[in-house]
Protein backbone atom coordinates (compact mmCIF):
# COMPACT_ATOMS: atom_id res chain seq x y z
CA UNK A 1 0.00 0.00 0.00
CA UNK A 2 1.14 3.76 -0.50
CA UNK A 3 1.14 5.91 2.56
CA UNK A 4 0.04 9.87 1.85
CA UNK A 5 -0.79 12.23 4.48
CA UNK A 6 -4.59 11.06 4.33
CA UNK A 7 -3.99 7.35 4.62
CA UNK A 8 -1.21 7.99 7.80
CA UNK A 9 -3.79 9.96 9.63
CA UNK A 10 -6.99 7.23 8.91
CA UNK A 11 -4.08 4.53 10.49
CA UNK A 12 -3.51 7.26 13.13
CA UNK A 13 -7.21 7.36 14.08
CA UNK A 14 -8.15 3.82 13.19
CA UNK A 15 -4.96 2.30 15.65
CA UNK A 16 -6.64 5.31 18.52
CA UNK A 17 -10.28 4.19 18.05
CA UNK A 18 -9.41 0.19 18.79
CA UNK A 19 -6.94 0.93 21.06
CA UNK A 20 -9.08 3.06 22.97
CA UNK A 21 -12.61 0.36 22.18
CA UNK A 22 -10.03 -2.42 23.51
CA UNK A 23 -8.99 -1.01 26.74
CA UNK A 24 -13.01 0.17 27.14
CA UNK A 25 -14.26 -3.13 26.79
CA UNK A 26 -11.07 -5.30 28.15
CA UNK A 27 -9.06 -6.65 24.76
CA UNK A 28 -6.45 -6.05 23.16
CA UNK A 29 -6.27 -3.44 19.93
CA UNK A 30 -4.93 -6.86 18.03
CA UNK A 31 -8.23 -8.39 17.68
CA UNK A 32 -9.34 -5.26 16.47
CA UNK A 33 -6.96 -3.36 14.24
CA UNK A 34 -5.59 -6.86 12.73
CA UNK A 35 -9.29 -7.44 10.88
CA UNK A 36 -9.87 -3.59 10.19
CA UNK A 37 -6.05 -3.17 8.11
CA UNK A 38 -6.89 -6.71 6.61
CA UNK A 39 -10.83 -6.00 5.43
CA UNK A 40 -10.39 -2.31 5.26
CA UNK A 41 -7.07 -1.07 3.52
CA UNK A 42 -6.07 -4.49 2.05
CA UNK A 43 -3.05 -5.81 4.28
CA UNK A 44 -1.62 -8.67 3.90
CA UNK A 45 -2.28 -10.56 6.96
CA UNK A 46 1.11 -11.15 7.93
CA UNK A 47 1.79 -7.71 7.72
CA UNK A 48 -1.10 -7.21 9.66
CA UNK A 49 0.32 -9.14 12.49
CA UNK A 50 3.60 -7.80 12.07
CA UNK A 51 2.32 -4.21 12.71
CA UNK A 52 -0.20 -5.47 15.72
CA UNK A 53 3.01 -7.06 17.59
CA UNK A 54 4.81 -3.19 17.23
CA UNK A 55 1.67 -1.88 18.73
CA UNK A 56 1.40 -4.54 21.16
CA UNK A 57 5.17 -3.43 22.62
CA UNK A 58 4.19 -0.04 22.40
CA UNK A 59 1.13 -0.61 24.30
CA UNK A 60 3.54 -2.65 26.78
CA UNK A 61 5.87 -0.32 27.19
CA UNK A 62 3.61 2.78 27.53
CA UNK A 63 1.28 1.34 30.06
CA UNK A 64 4.47 0.07 31.77
CA UNK A 65 6.07 3.48 32.40
CA UNK A 66 2.63 5.53 32.83
CA UNK A 67 1.27 3.34 35.08
CA UNK A 68 3.83 3.07 37.75
CA UNK A 69 3.63 -0.64 38.90
CA UNK A 70 1.93 -0.87 42.27
CA UNK A 71 3.86 -3.71 42.94
CA UNK A 72 1.20 -6.04 41.59
CA UNK A 73 3.25 -7.69 39.34
CA UNK A 74 4.54 -10.38 40.45
CA UNK A 75 8.17 -9.98 38.35
CA UNK A 76 9.85 -13.31 39.42
CA UNK A 77 6.58 -14.69 38.29
CA UNK A 78 6.69 -13.53 35.17
CA UNK A 79 9.86 -13.55 34.46
CA UNK A 80 10.11 -17.69 35.30
CA UNK A 81 6.69 -17.86 32.64
CA UNK A 82 8.84 -15.60 29.80
CA UNK A 83 11.09 -18.26 29.02
CA UNK A 84 7.97 -20.13 28.18
CA UNK A 85 6.44 -17.05 26.13
CA UNK A 86 9.97 -15.52 24.31
CA UNK A 87 10.15 -19.37 23.10
CA UNK A 88 7.09 -19.82 21.83
CA UNK A 89 6.87 -16.29 20.62
CA UNK A 90 9.71 -17.35 18.41
CA UNK A 91 7.89 -20.46 17.52
CA UNK A 92 4.59 -18.97 16.60
CA UNK A 93 6.94 -16.43 14.37
CA UNK A 94 8.31 -19.06 12.60
CA UNK A 95 5.64 -20.95 12.29
CA UNK A 96 3.45 -18.30 10.59
CA UNK A 97 6.15 -18.00 8.04
CA UNK A 98 5.12 -21.57 6.56
CA UNK A 99 2.04 -21.68 7.60
CA UNK A 100 -0.66 -20.69 4.43
CA UNK A 101 -2.03 -17.39 4.33
CA UNK A 102 -5.32 -18.89 4.18
CA UNK A 103 -5.02 -21.38 6.84
CA UNK A 104 -3.83 -18.36 9.03
CA UNK A 105 -7.30 -16.51 8.27
CA UNK A 106 -9.20 -19.31 9.35
CA UNK A 107 -6.84 -19.86 12.66
CA UNK A 108 -7.51 -15.50 13.48
CA UNK A 109 -11.33 -16.10 12.02
CA UNK A 110 -11.50 -18.90 15.16
CA UNK A 111 -9.87 -16.65 17.68
CA UNK A 112 -12.04 -13.60 16.74
CA UNK A 113 -15.31 -15.81 17.18
CA UNK A 114 -14.28 -17.43 20.22
CA UNK A 115 -13.72 -13.99 21.85
CA UNK A 116 -16.74 -12.96 20.99
CA UNK A 117 -18.93 -15.69 21.86
CA UNK A 118 -17.14 -14.92 25.47
CA UNK A 119 -17.84 -11.79 25.50
CA UNK A 120 -21.54 -12.00 24.32
CA UNK A 121 -21.87 -14.68 27.39
CA UNK A 122 -20.75 -11.67 29.80
CA UNK A 123 -17.24 -12.43 30.63
CA UNK A 124 -15.63 -9.50 31.88
CA UNK A 125 -13.17 -7.51 30.39
CA UNK A 126 -9.85 -10.27 30.34
CA UNK A 127 -6.78 -7.96 30.54
CA UNK A 128 -5.02 -7.50 27.89
CA UNK A 129 -1.78 -5.55 26.10
CA UNK A 130 -0.41 -3.83 29.23
CA UNK A 131 -3.09 -1.80 30.33
CA UNK A 132 -5.31 -3.75 32.85
CA UNK A 133 -7.66 -2.13 34.50
CA UNK A 134 -6.03 -3.50 38.24
CA UNK A 135 -2.95 -0.87 36.63
CA UNK A 136 -5.74 1.98 36.26
CA UNK A 137 -7.05 1.77 39.95
CA UNK A 138 -5.99 4.93 41.64
CA UNK A 139 -3.25 4.98 43.52
CA UNK A 140 -3.65 3.98 47.46
CA UNK A 141 -0.98 4.79 49.82
CA UNK A 142 -0.94 1.27 50.98
CA UNK A 143 1.52 -1.41 49.72
CA UNK A 144 0.14 -2.96 46.32
CA UNK A 145 2.12 -6.07 46.89
CA UNK A 146 5.24 -7.53 47.89
CA UNK A 147 7.30 -10.77 46.26
CA UNK A 148 9.69 -12.89 48.20
CA UNK A 149 13.18 -13.11 47.29
CA UNK A 150 14.18 -16.39 45.79
CA UNK A 151 10.99 -17.59 45.45
CA UNK A 152 7.64 -17.88 43.67
CA UNK A 153 5.30 -16.13 46.57
CA UNK A 154 4.37 -12.92 47.89
CA UNK A 155 1.64 -11.45 49.51
CA UNK A 156 -0.80 -8.36 47.75
CA UNK A 157 -2.98 -5.68 49.37
CA UNK A 158 -7.03 -7.25 49.65
CA UNK A 159 -9.12 -3.87 49.79
CA UNK A 160 -11.87 -5.86 51.49
CA UNK A 161 -9.90 -7.40 54.27
CA UNK A 162 -7.83 -4.03 54.55
CA UNK A 163 -4.41 -6.33 54.82
CA UNK A 164 -1.75 -7.95 52.87
CA UNK A 165 -2.88 -11.71 52.04
CA UNK A 166 0.06 -13.98 51.41
CA UNK A 167 -0.44 -16.75 48.29
CA UNK A 168 2.28 -18.98 46.54
CA UNK A 169 2.25 -20.02 43.29
CA UNK A 170 1.87 -23.73 42.50
CA UNK A 171 2.42 -25.94 39.25
CA UNK A 172 5.13 -24.08 37.72
CA UNK A 173 5.29 -26.59 34.98
CA UNK A 174 1.29 -26.22 33.78
CA UNK A 175 1.86 -22.56 34.00
CA UNK A 176 5.06 -22.46 31.74
CA UNK A 177 3.48 -24.91 29.56
CA UNK A 178 0.10 -22.82 29.32
CA UNK A 179 2.55 -19.80 29.03
CA UNK A 180 4.26 -21.64 25.66
CA UNK A 181 0.95 -22.03 23.85
CA UNK A 182 0.13 -18.21 25.08
CA UNK A 183 3.48 -16.86 23.22
CA UNK A 184 2.96 -19.24 20.15
CA UNK A 185 -0.67 -17.65 19.84
CA UNK A 186 1.08 -14.15 20.20
CA UNK A 187 3.54 -15.35 17.66
CA UNK A 188 1.29 -16.81 15.40
CA UNK A 189 -1.45 -13.90 15.63
CA UNK A 190 -0.09 -10.47 16.47
CA UNK A 191 -2.43 -10.97 19.98
CA UNK A 192 -0.95 -10.47 23.42
CA UNK A 193 -2.38 -14.18 24.77
CA UNK A 194 -3.38 -12.62 28.20
CA UNK A 195 -6.65 -14.15 28.10
CA UNK A 196 -4.74 -17.74 28.46
CA UNK A 197 -2.60 -17.00 30.69
CA UNK A 198 -4.63 -15.13 33.24
CA UNK A 199 -6.99 -18.20 33.77
CA UNK A 200 -3.58 -20.46 33.61
CA UNK A 201 -2.50 -18.42 36.56
CA UNK A 202 -6.05 -18.11 38.81
CA UNK A 203 -7.07 -21.36 38.42
CA UNK A 204 -3.62 -23.63 37.78
CA UNK A 205 -1.21 -21.99 39.55
CA UNK A 206 -3.15 -20.11 42.17
CA UNK A 207 -2.51 -16.42 41.89
CA UNK A 208 -4.87 -14.22 42.80
CA UNK A 209 -6.69 -12.68 39.80
CA UNK A 210 -5.30 -9.02 40.39
CA UNK A 211 -1.68 -10.06 40.84
CA UNK A 212 -2.41 -12.51 37.50
CA UNK A 213 -3.91 -9.78 35.40
CA UNK A 214 -0.56 -7.37 36.33
CA UNK A 215 1.78 -10.02 35.97
CA UNK A 216 0.93 -10.93 32.50
CA UNK A 217 0.55 -7.49 31.24
CA UNK A 218 4.11 -7.55 32.37
CA UNK A 219 5.17 -10.18 30.55
CA UNK A 220 3.54 -9.29 27.12
CA UNK A 221 6.02 -6.80 25.82
CA UNK A 222 8.64 -8.76 26.22
CA UNK A 223 6.86 -12.22 24.70
CA UNK A 224 5.67 -9.70 21.36
CA UNK A 225 9.25 -8.51 21.34
CA UNK A 226 10.68 -11.96 20.89
CA UNK A 227 8.27 -12.59 17.67
CA UNK A 228 8.46 -9.20 16.15
CA UNK A 229 12.34 -10.02 15.41
CA UNK A 230 11.18 -12.76 13.48
CA UNK A 231 9.17 -10.63 11.19
CA UNK A 232 11.95 -8.30 10.76
CA UNK A 233 13.56 -10.95 9.39
CA UNK A 234 11.14 -11.71 6.72
CA UNK A 235 10.35 -7.96 5.90
CA UNK A 236 7.07 -7.86 6.93
CA UNK A 237 7.42 -4.71 9.04
CA UNK A 238 6.21 -1.95 7.65
CA UNK A 239 7.44 0.84 9.13
CA UNK A 240 5.37 3.57 7.24
CA UNK A 241 2.48 1.05 8.29
CA UNK A 242 3.21 0.25 11.93
CA UNK A 243 4.27 3.84 12.92
CA UNK A 244 0.82 5.66 12.63
CA UNK A 245 -1.05 2.51 14.01
CA UNK A 246 1.35 1.40 17.00
CA UNK A 247 0.84 5.35 18.11
CA UNK A 248 -2.27 5.15 17.43
CA UNK A 249 -3.10 2.07 19.32
CA UNK A 250 -1.24 3.02 22.49
CA UNK A 251 -2.62 6.59 22.65
CA UNK A 252 -5.73 5.06 22.11
CA UNK A 253 -5.39 2.70 25.43
CA UNK A 254 -4.45 4.64 27.43
CA UNK A 255 -6.91 6.47 27.28
CA UNK A 256 -9.30 4.24 26.83
CA UNK A 257 -7.63 2.50 30.15
CA UNK A 258 -7.44 5.91 32.63
CA UNK A 259 -11.34 6.62 31.28
CA UNK A 260 -12.44 2.73 31.35
CA UNK A 261 -13.80 2.56 35.07
CA UNK A 262 -16.33 5.77 33.89
CA UNK A 263 -17.75 4.12 31.25
CA UNK A 264 -20.51 1.15 31.07
CA UNK A 265 -18.97 -1.30 29.13
CA UNK A 266 -21.52 -3.71 28.70
CA UNK A 267 -23.70 -2.60 25.93
CA UNK A 268 -20.31 -2.00 24.14
CA UNK A 269 -19.01 -5.08 24.52
CA UNK A 270 -22.31 -6.55 22.72
CA UNK A 271 -22.04 -4.18 20.14
CA UNK A 272 -18.35 -4.99 19.01
CA UNK A 273 -19.18 -9.16 19.41
CA UNK A 274 -21.72 -8.89 17.41
CA UNK A 275 -18.87 -7.17 14.72
CA UNK A 276 -16.47 -9.34 15.30
CA UNK A 277 -18.67 -12.28 14.31
CA UNK A 278 -19.49 -10.29 11.35
CA UNK A 279 -15.97 -9.84 10.67
CA UNK A 280 -14.52 -13.61 11.42
CA UNK A 281 -17.19 -14.57 8.86
CA UNK A 282 -15.62 -12.59 6.17
CA UNK A 283 -12.14 -13.44 7.29
CA UNK A 284 -13.39 -17.13 6.50
CA UNK A 285 -14.42 -16.65 3.48
CA UNK A 286 -11.61 -14.42 2.27
CA UNK A 287 -9.43 -17.31 3.29
CA UNK A 288 -11.85 -19.58 0.85
CA UNK A 289 -11.77 -16.76 -2.12
CA UNK A 290 -15.31 -15.83 -1.33
CA UNK A 291 -15.96 -11.87 -2.05
CA UNK A 292 -18.59 -10.17 -0.52
CA UNK A 293 -19.04 -5.96 -1.42
CA UNK A 294 -16.24 -4.57 -2.29
CA UNK B 1 13.94 1.62 36.25
CA UNK B 2 10.49 3.26 35.00
CA UNK B 3 13.45 6.18 34.00
CA UNK B 4 14.97 3.89 31.47
CA UNK B 5 11.92 2.25 30.04
CA UNK B 6 10.88 5.70 29.60
CA UNK B 7 13.72 6.90 27.71
CA UNK B 8 13.64 3.87 25.70
CA UNK B 9 10.25 4.33 24.46
CA UNK B 10 10.91 8.45 24.02
CA UNK B 11 13.75 7.79 21.65
CA UNK B 12 11.61 4.61 20.04
CA UNK B 13 8.50 7.22 19.56
CA UNK B 14 10.57 10.63 18.38
CA UNK B 15 12.40 8.25 15.60
CA UNK B 16 9.07 6.99 14.42
CA UNK B 17 7.43 10.65 14.57
CA UNK B 18 10.11 12.21 13.02
CA UNK B 19 10.22 9.40 10.25
CA UNK B 20 6.66 9.52 9.73
CA UNK B 21 7.06 13.77 9.41
CA UNK B 22 10.18 13.08 7.12
CA UNK B 23 7.93 10.32 4.88
CA UNK B 24 4.90 12.66 4.59
CA UNK B 25 6.62 15.79 3.94
CA UNK B 26 9.02 14.46 1.36
CA UNK B 27 5.98 13.03 -0.89
CA UNK B 28 7.70 9.72 -0.54
CA UNK B 29 4.36 7.55 -0.72
CA UNK B 30 5.77 3.96 -1.24
CA UNK B 31 5.74 1.80 2.39
CA UNK B 32 7.95 -0.93 1.66
CA UNK B 33 8.24 -4.09 4.26
CA UNK B 34 11.94 -2.89 5.33
CA UNK B 35 14.19 -6.32 6.31
CA UNK B 36 16.05 -5.85 10.16
CA UNK B 37 19.83 -5.97 7.67
CA UNK B 38 18.18 -3.29 5.23
CA UNK B 39 17.88 -0.92 7.84
CA UNK B 40 21.39 0.04 7.65
CA UNK B 41 21.86 -0.39 4.05
CA UNK B 42 21.39 1.73 0.39
CA UNK B 43 18.03 1.96 -0.90
CA UNK B 44 15.76 3.02 2.05
CA UNK B 45 14.27 6.26 2.22
CA UNK B 46 15.25 8.94 4.94
CA UNK B 47 12.08 8.76 6.69
CA UNK B 48 11.66 4.64 6.30
CA UNK B 49 14.80 4.03 7.54
CA UNK B 50 14.10 6.09 10.62
CA UNK B 51 10.28 4.68 11.48
CA UNK B 52 12.31 1.21 11.04
CA UNK B 53 15.03 2.33 13.34
CA UNK B 54 12.19 3.25 15.89
CA UNK B 55 10.18 0.17 15.33
CA UNK B 56 13.77 -1.45 16.06
CA UNK B 57 14.54 1.05 19.57
CA UNK B 58 10.85 0.07 20.27
CA UNK B 59 11.19 -4.04 20.10
CA UNK B 60 14.65 -3.96 22.25
CA UNK B 61 12.57 -1.72 25.38
CA UNK B 62 11.14 -4.51 26.87
CA UNK B 63 14.66 -6.53 26.34
CA UNK B 64 16.31 -3.28 28.32
CA UNK B 65 13.85 -3.81 31.31
CA UNK B 66 14.32 -7.32 31.04
CA UNK B 67 18.09 -6.45 31.56
CA UNK B 68 17.81 -4.27 34.43
CA UNK B 69 15.42 -6.79 36.85
CA UNK B 70 18.56 -9.12 36.13
CA UNK B 71 21.11 -6.29 37.58
CA UNK B 72 18.83 -5.58 40.38
CA UNK B 73 18.33 -9.28 41.27
CA UNK B 74 21.80 -9.61 41.34
CA UNK B 75 22.37 -7.03 43.41
CA UNK B 76 20.01 -8.33 46.01
CA UNK B 77 22.03 -11.80 45.28
CA UNK B 78 18.99 -13.58 44.15
CA UNK B 79 20.85 -15.80 41.96
CA UNK B 80 18.41 -18.11 40.89
CA UNK B 81 16.15 -15.51 39.72
CA UNK B 82 19.63 -13.96 37.73
CA UNK B 83 19.79 -17.70 35.81
CA UNK B 84 16.30 -16.99 34.93
CA UNK B 85 16.27 -13.43 33.51
CA UNK B 86 19.81 -14.29 31.97
CA UNK B 87 17.81 -17.29 29.99
CA UNK B 88 15.39 -14.28 28.83
CA UNK B 89 17.78 -12.09 27.42
CA UNK B 90 19.19 -15.45 25.61
CA UNK B 91 16.13 -16.42 24.42
CA UNK B 92 15.81 -12.48 23.06
CA UNK B 93 19.39 -12.56 21.92
CA UNK B 94 18.62 -15.88 19.62
CA UNK B 95 14.99 -14.10 18.07
CA UNK B 96 17.24 -10.84 17.08
CA UNK B 97 19.89 -13.05 15.55
CA UNK B 98 17.37 -14.85 13.66
CA UNK B 99 15.78 -11.68 12.92
CA UNK B 100 19.06 -9.96 11.36
CA UNK B 101 19.85 -12.86 9.42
Amino acid sequence: MELHLATALALLAVGFFAGWLGALVGLGGGIIIIPTLVLGFGVDLRVAVATSLVAVVATSTAAGSVFVGKGLAHLRLGMTLEVFTTLGGITGGLLALRVPVEALSVVFAALVSGTAVLMLRGKDARPEQGAPRAAAEPETTEPAGEEERGRLAGSYFDAHQGALVPYRAVRVGLGGAVSFAAGVLSGLLGVGGGFIKVPAMTLGMRVPFKVAAATSNFMIGVTAAASLFIYLSEGLVHPALATPVALGVAGGALLGTATSRRVSATLLRRLLALVLLAVAGQLTLKAFGVRLGR
Amino acid sequence: MQGLLRGGLAVAVVLMVVGLVVQVASGEVAAPGVPLRALVGTGVSPGTRLMGLGVLALGLTPGLRVVLLLVLWARERDWRFVGVAALVVMTLAVSLALGGG
